[in-house]
């Protein structure tokens, strides 16, 4: 259970609260969606909910988030690494750069975790199955297209374990090639029961995929509830948020005083 | 006498430099960087040395008021054939050394993982950068950059260039070092490695042979025997 | 008359692969053309060819009558303007003015027509409250506004953009579709590399499909969103967007934008 309660944040070295009065419950393979504009407060949550921020980052944190019942402010990022991952929209700097092969490089985090040669071992091989990417294991990691790369970086956090994966825009940079692979590892992994916090644009990957959305404005949460429910809002366009093609059709077929059952 | 100095050198540099290059098939990249490599330093040696060696008696020849002598010419052959082995050696290393396998090495015996990594991924970032630094090239020419012309011009094009490099790559250390620290980059104590490179016993011997031959050179040549 | 010609162009990599294979096309001045298709399909490639960056292998291009292949970059750059698609490989000036001005500068741009160039470009992004501010204190997506205003200023008669919606949210994608809307009215040439199908549909008149390093389809939206045509953006990873696919369940034929979903549901016929 990743439980934020009243959290606020200011970055280092500013004035403003970049989250205020954040109250946030992801329990265990729930699979939640965060949507908003830009620079809105969603990489800020984050940062925030695996405990990169104060911990790595600084920065002021009000309130207490606590994975496990263990406040992150308490831990090492070692430990808080092992709890969970957080995945970022960059493909290309999270390769650790000293990794020839794929297998090596999902295998760095859960070597750094200590553990002996057998047991990393097994956990790669499990992650890269989880993902679907077996056969890339010989492959140089840096040869690889975005998408694949993704694929890669997430199945290095899920070899380490944790209990929630945090997804800061995991599709943003990618083609829709890419797009379709990281959907489909996605749904496996929801579907395998790992909990999911998902920060993206494209709400038509969070259809079907997330049982709650979250929506932040300015830093707060202006809405929650169920992703059917807050993905239909007619406030998601003046959040700066694009609605699925779905919902966007049906409301411009609707204003202009037609109906349709679109599929 | 001006070649009797360079019998030796020659043998050496030949077993313990050209000798390996040719059995790791890197002999003619070997020859062609370490050559490279040391011209410019070989040619001003030797020029110094052949026409302004100091107290040489016999001439070679002469260009107009400078002389070309005999002593200098062999002075600057001893130094041509160090320079060669040294530059040799040192392309012979870069040439079959994996910077990866090297530093997984190091681990195992004891160098504290971070500091491994810091080796490696150093090494392996310079290639990205290149990279990097084409696709920035491309982009302020499409701005009208001009990437021709006078050297003041080329001059002043080096900010738009070197600026995004340096401030990409500034960015990018942030993202990747999140990266890191949130893969347990900060656990303490040491990693059981996948898979670190071989070390035969033939190897080994050679190694210590290696050390004990360079130990025993230095002696006999402070005694005066080399 | 800023026409870009490509006659028969071939391109291949140093490494000996195929990036273009037998390219024969025209684009007019003042169209708006998105160039769409999968990784690897020669988009990208494509794009460089018409500022000179990079030059055939075999075949032509020419701009306005210009051969790429006898004019430097600096000069074609004066007619064709190429926003990259990571913001990040230009960006160097310490102010967001610092960096709007570097390329109409370096076409020779001064005094009040640099100053309006660059307060123009400015507003068409949004970003003339920040003058000022350090790009790399704008967000990944500011960012991306401003380097397609470095690309503005220079006034040239073509634009070209590279994957102008990536990491875009709402509000910067309806930014980027009026740019591209305004360009067209100024009579400007703009052309697209894009992977978001619905803004392909809606923005631009004319969709050039590549696939395998050819062109493999060349037509408006109307015709490459049709159902016959479904099969063969597959095969280069493209599908059409939404409102194609909806108006194709409901019967009312080829509706690849909204508006045209909206007339044929109106009409009860197909557009």
């Amino acid at each position: 259970m990743l439980k934020l309660s009243l959290v606020s944040y200011r970055y280092a070295g500013t004035n403003r609260l970049a989250l205020r009065d954040i109250n946030l419950e992801l329990a265990d393979g729930e699979v939640v969606g965060v949507v908003g504009a830009n620079e809105a407060g969603k990489t800020t949550l984050c940062l925030v909910a695996s405990g990169l921020a104060p911990r790595s980052i600084g920065g002021t944190l009000g309130g207490s988030v606590l994975i496990d019942g263990h406040a992150t402010a308490d831990l090492q990022m070692h430990e808080l690494a092992a709890l969970v991952g957080i995945c970022f929209q960059n493909p290309y700097t999270q390769l650790s750069q000293v990794a020839d092969t794929v297998f090596e490089e999902v295998a760095f985090g859960a070597m750094n975790l200590g553990l002996d040669r057998a047991e990393v071992i097994r956990r790669v091989n499990e992650a890269l199955a989880a993902i679907g990417i077996a056969e890339l294991g010989e492959r140089d990691p840096r040869r690889l297209s975005g998408g694949q790369m993704q694929l890669v970086a997430v199945a290095g956090l899920l070899a380490m374990r944790p209990r929630h994966l945090v997804l800061d825009e995991p599709v943003a940079q990618l083609d829709p090639e890419g797009r379709a692979l990281v959907a489909d590892a996605l749904r496996r992994l929801a579907a395998a029961g790992t909990g999911l916090l998902i920060a993206e644009h494209d709400t038509d990957l969070l259809v079907g995929l997330c049982s709650r959305v979250v929506v932040i404005d300015n830093g707060s949460i202006a809405e929650v509830g169920s992703a059917d429910e807050v993905l239909v809002d007619p406030r998601l366009e003046k959040w700066g948020v694009e609605p699925p093609a779905r919902v966007r059709l049906a409301r411009a077929v609707a204003a202009a005083g037609m109906t349709a059952e679109l599929p | 006498m001006i070649l009797g100095g360079v019998f030796w050198p020659l043998v050496i540099v030949g077993l313990l430099v050209l000798l390996p290059a040719a059995a790791s098939r890197v002999l003619p990249q070997l020859l062609r960087f370490a050559v490279l490599f040391s011209l410019p330093i070989a040619i001003s040696a030797l020029l110094v040395n052949l026409f302004f060696y100091p107290g040489a008696q016999t001439v070679i020849f002469r260009l107009g008021p400078i002389t070309a002598t005999a002593e200098g010419l062999s002075f600057a052959i001893e130094i041509l054939c160090r320079i060669a082995a040294i530059s040799g050696a040192v392309t012979l290393f870069y040439l079959t050394t994996k910077p990866s396998e090297l530093v997984l090495d190091l681990e195992r015996r004891g160098v504290p993982a971070r500091l491994a990594f810091v080796a490696n991924a150093s090494v392996q970032t310079v290639p990205a950068m290149a990279e990097r630094a084409q696709v920035i090239v491309a982009a302020q020419r499409a701005r009208g950059l001009n990437t021709e012309g006078s050297v003041w011009r080329r001059i002043r094009g080096i900010v738009p260039i070197v600026g995004p490099v340096m401030l990409g790559s500034i960015a990018e250390v942030e993202e990747r070092s999140m990266t890191l620290e949130s893969r347990g980059f900060t656990h303490p104590g040491r990693r059981d490695l996948l898979w670190s490179p071989p070390d035969a016993l033939w190897q080994r011997l050679l190694r210590w042979l290696l050390v004990v031959g360079l130990v025993g050179v230095t002696i006999a040549h402070f005694v005066g025997w080399l | 008359m800023s026409d870009i010609v490509c006659t028969d162009l071939r391109y291949d990599y140093p490494g000996g692969v195929r990036a273009l294979d037998r390219i024969s096309l025209t684009i007019g001045q003042g169209e708006r053309v998105a160039i769409v298709g999968q990784n690897g399909s020669g988009k990208t490639t494509l794009i460089r060819h018409f500022n000179g960056l990079l030059r055939p292998t075999e075949g032509a291009v020419t701009v306005d009558r210009w051969d790429t292949r006898f004019k430097p970059v600096a000069a074609l750059a004066a007619l064709v303007g190429l926003a990259f698609q990571d913001p990040d490989k230009q960006i160097f000036a310490g102010s967001v003015e610092a960096e709007v001005s570097f390329g109409p500068r370096n076409l020779g741009r001064r005094g009040s027509e640099l100053e309006s160039a660059v307060a123009s470009a400015l507003a068409a992004v949004g970003l003339s409250g920040e003058r000022r501010t350090n790009p790399y204190d704008l967000g990944y997506s500011r960012r991306k506004l401003l380097s397609i205003a470095s690309v503005l200023a220079m006034n040239t008669p073509v634009v070209v953009l590279d994957e102008p919606t990536t990491g875009q949210d709402a509000r910067g994608v309806r930014t980027i579709e009026k740019i591209v809307a305004r360009i067209a009215a100024e009579g400007r040439t703009v052309v697209c590399v894009s992977h978001d199908m619905r803004f392909v549909a809606e923005s631009f008149e004319r969709v050039v499909v590549m696939g395998g390093a050819r062109v493999i389809l060349d037509a408006a939206p109307q015709e490459v969103f049709a159902q016959r045509n479904w099969d063969l953006l597959g095969s280069t990873n493209l599908g059409p967007p939404y409102s194609a696919r909806a108006g194709h369940e409901l019967g009312l034929g080829a509706t690849p934008t909204e508006a045209s979903l909206i007339r044929a549901l109106r009409s009860g016929t197909s557009a």
